[in-house]
């Protein structure tokens, strides 16, 4: 290349080109579960999310990964984890880079909107969370009211800090948004009451922290394509597996049985 | 839509810009004097300028913002910068421009002794005092040697600039990236690339025209 | 009385004696040749005489004033290096003229900088360029004045290098194997410059392995080897009839090449 305004318009016409191959690869999920058969693998968006989904001597575990994983056997599937971006997970579901959202997902009318969920398995709420010496003048709703806020940026915690009409910083993850306020650049963050029972208190990574106002109250689901037979599919195996006692067994195991909703 | 995707894009590309300039304007002269540093003539306090030096170039830019900025916070509980955009701004300064300071100091230290000893000696049998000969003899010559390795720099550093993401400075990336969340709209990201394609494409005419100017005479 | 005289200058490169107690003197209007292998110590002497290296002992007197002594080395400052240095021209094996500047420049650079230094009126910049055009006319350069150095021959650049030098009027010239950086062919033109000096009586120090153009100019011959004046005398003597075992052998040598 000569000149940089040749390499510019070079550039310019692969993204225009790119942009257009990416229009074109959208096609129908009537058919999901033939597709997944067809290549024998069920490949799960997941982000490192103690205690549903986090990293053990290098293999993926907590509840939704075990869950997934015996999902996935009952199909006869093989069983992939992808870590994803949390704001991108419905692109990644579209594109067919993964299958399915397994992640302590919270259902939203966003989400419910962009996918097809599962039946609800947890019920979670929006926790406020701050320094543990700080957290007695903290325990009602207009009492936080002039907090500096940080949390992650597209999560459930932002969409009632909306609602509430609170202003907050946008952070990447919960745990970026934990550790604003470990570290005093943020005073109080929103994060899932699942997340907060294994990542803050006593023997935790954030003995310092603690939760305070419940904001709302939710539950978890699995989010498949839009249209997906898989979801119907989860929710029979759902049912079986309540029924056995295996996901009590693994609730139990994880600490989080007082949350699970039966099947 | 588009409207909006524009509206915050500028917004992210004014701090972006920000981040850009201030940069430039703390490292190029903080550069120089790092570089007097590391080729001193008292030995230790060479080495300690190049043990500094060989930390920032050898670590991840990232890790120094999050050091930088989350650092005193969560080992000392002595959080220095506040939480305000301003206070994240200033963190996110202090960690570009002494990376990019050690970075051009290395580039400078480079040129210097690049430069003949000859050209000094030429000076100085003529009479001429240290200045002079720094500023009517070396300095062109040094500016030619390094104008390439810093523009590369330059343009690093308008990529670079998308970093001060992870301690939540609202830059063109993020603004960009912001868009795609649940609803899946990709198309503002190409819009993001688009501004650092012109903007690295202007600073590459620029360094080609000043690089031009200095064609007249070789090193 | 001589113009130029050195009493038992030493320099030493860490353990390394580079110059053994050298002495010398030099009337003015005379031409020195110094002769000797590399390595013998021929152009650190011109290098300490411009003060680019610090003789470790040893005296300087300029017109029979000291203007050097290595006893007092600390006490010399910075500026008061410059001013003696002014006594002395230094042209390079590599004439090192400055890169970005046009042969008029590299010959006016200095003269105006200290003019300026001075509040000199326009006029009399005007004269220093002036002066700086009649001395690259001088060395044959009168349609070379505005190119740069990278666009002059070897030959060339030498020349302006030695109008350079003349530009600040200093009392002994001393030239640093002007020649050896040269392809054969440019050699004469230089060294003709060199011999219209002589004619005119500068007072020079040639630091050469061209022996029979030493021959041809000097007055005064030294041979050096290994930092030690071995022998010396006019050129008639040192190298038509040496009587120095040493200084019969570089000459054998010199005439085999």
């Amino acid at each position: 290349m000569k000149s940089p305004m040749k390499l510019i318009a070079f550039i310019l016409v692969f993204v225009m080109a790119a942009c257009l191959f990416a229009g074109c690869a959208k096609d129908d999920a009537s058919s999901d579960s033939a597709y997944v058969q067809d290549k024998g693998t069920l490949v799960i968006g997941i982000t490192d999310f103690a205690p549903m989904d986090y990293r053990e001597d290098g293999k993926w575990v907590g509840f939704d990964a075990e869950m997934a994983e015996a999902f996935a056997a009952s199909l006869g599937l093989k069983a992939e984890f992808v870590e994803i971006e949390w704001e991108t997970k419905a692109m990644e579901l579209n594109d067919k880079n993964i299958d399915c959202v397994w992640n302590g997902m919270t259902l939203t009318d966003d989400v419910k909107n962009a996918m097809e969920t599962s039946n609800p398995y947890f019920n979670n709420a929006q926790v406020v969370v701050v320094k543990s010496d700080a957290a007695a003048q903290y325990q009602n709703a207009d009492s936080i009211r002039d907090l500096a806020f940080v949390v992650e940026a597209g999560s459930a915690g932002a969409e009632e800090l909306d609602a509430l009409a609170i202003p907050y910083k946008e952070a990447a993850t919960q745990a970026d948004a934990l550790m604003e306020v470990a570290a005093g650049t943020s005073e109080a963050c929103v994060i899932d009451l699942l997340m907060a029972y294994a990542m803050i208190g006593e023997g935790t990574s954030y003995p310092d922290l603690t939760y305070t106002v419940k904001l709302n109250s939710e539950v978890y689901g699995v989010g498949f394509r839009k249209g997906s037979d898989l979801a119907a599919k989860l929710n029979e195996f759902f049912a079986a597996s309540y029924e056995d006692g295996t996901m009590i067994a693994i609730a139990e195991k994880y600490g989080v049985l007082d949350s699970m909703i039966a099947q | 839509m588009v409207e909006n995707v524009i509206k915050a894009l500028q917004g992210g590309f004014l701090v972006s810009l920000e981040l850009f300039g201030l940069t430039l304007l703390g490292a190029l002269p903080l550069g120089l004097v790092i570089s007097f540093g590391s080729m001193s003539r008292i030995k230790p306090l060479a080495w300690l300028t190049r043990g500094f030096v060989w930390i920032v170039r050898g670590s991840p830019l990232m890790l120094q913002l999050l050091v930088i900025f989350y650092g005193p916070g969560l080992l000392f509980g002595w959080n220095v910068w506040g939480g305000s955009d301003s206070g994240r701004m200033i963190a996110a300064l202090t960690a570009f421009i002494l990376n990019y300071a050690c970075y051009f100091s290395e580039i400078y230290r480079g040129g210097i002794e690049g430069i003949p000893q000859g050209q000094r000696e030429a000076g100085q049998v003529l009479g001429m005092t240290r200045p002079q000969i720094f500023f009517r003899v070396t300095l062109l010559q040094l500016v030619k040697r390094i104008l390439p390795p810093i523009s590369n720099e330059v343009i690093t550093l308008v990529k670079d600039t998308s970093l001060a993401r992870v301690i939540l400075v609202y830059e063109l990336m993020w603004e960009g990236q912001r868009f795609i969340k649940s609803a899946g709209i990709i198309w503002p990201l190409f819009f993001t690339g688009v501004f650092y394609l012109v903007f690295t494409g202007l600073l590459t005419i620029l360094f080609r025209r000043l690089e031009k100017r200095l064609d007249y005479f070789t090193v | 009385m001589a113009l130029l005289e050195v009493k038992n200058l030493n320099k030493t490169f860490g353990k390394t004696a580079v110059l053994k107690n050298v002495s010398f003197s030099l009337p003015n209007g005379r031409c020195l040749a110094v002769i000797g292998s590399s390595g013998s110590g021929k152009t650190t002497l011109l290098r300490c005489l411009n003060f680019l290296e610090t003789p470790d002992e040893g005296t300087v007197y300029v017109n029979g004033k000291l203007l050097y002594d290595a006893a007092r080395q600390k006490a010399y400052s910075e500026n008061k290096v410059r001013a003696m240095r002014t006594h002395f021209g230094l042209v390079f094996q590599n004439f090192n003229l400055f890169r970005q500047y046009t042969a008029l420049q590299n010959v006016t650079l200095a003269p105006l900088l200290a003019a300026k230094g001075d509040k000199a009126s326009k006029e009399e910049l005007e004269a220093i360029r002036e002066k700086g055009r009649a001395l690259l006319k001088r060395v044959g350069l009168e349609n070379k004045m505005g190119n740069y150095p990278h666009q002059l021959s070897g030959g060339q650049q030498q020349r302006v290098a030695i109008a350079r030098a003349l530009a600040l009027e200093p009392a002994i010239l001393c030239f640093d194997e002007p020649t050896s950086a040269l392809d054969p062919e440019l050699t004469g033109e230089v060294l003709k410059v060199i011999r219209s000096l002589r004619d005119q009586e500068t007072t020079m120090i040639i630091v050469t392995h061209e022996i029979r153009f030493a021959r041809d100019i000097a007055d005064y011959v030294i041979f050096m080897d290994e930092g030690v004046i071995v022998e010396e005398g006019p050129p008639e003597q040192v190298i038509d009839a040496p009587s120095n075992p040493r200084t019969v052998r570089f000459l054998e040598r010199y005439a085999e090449t």
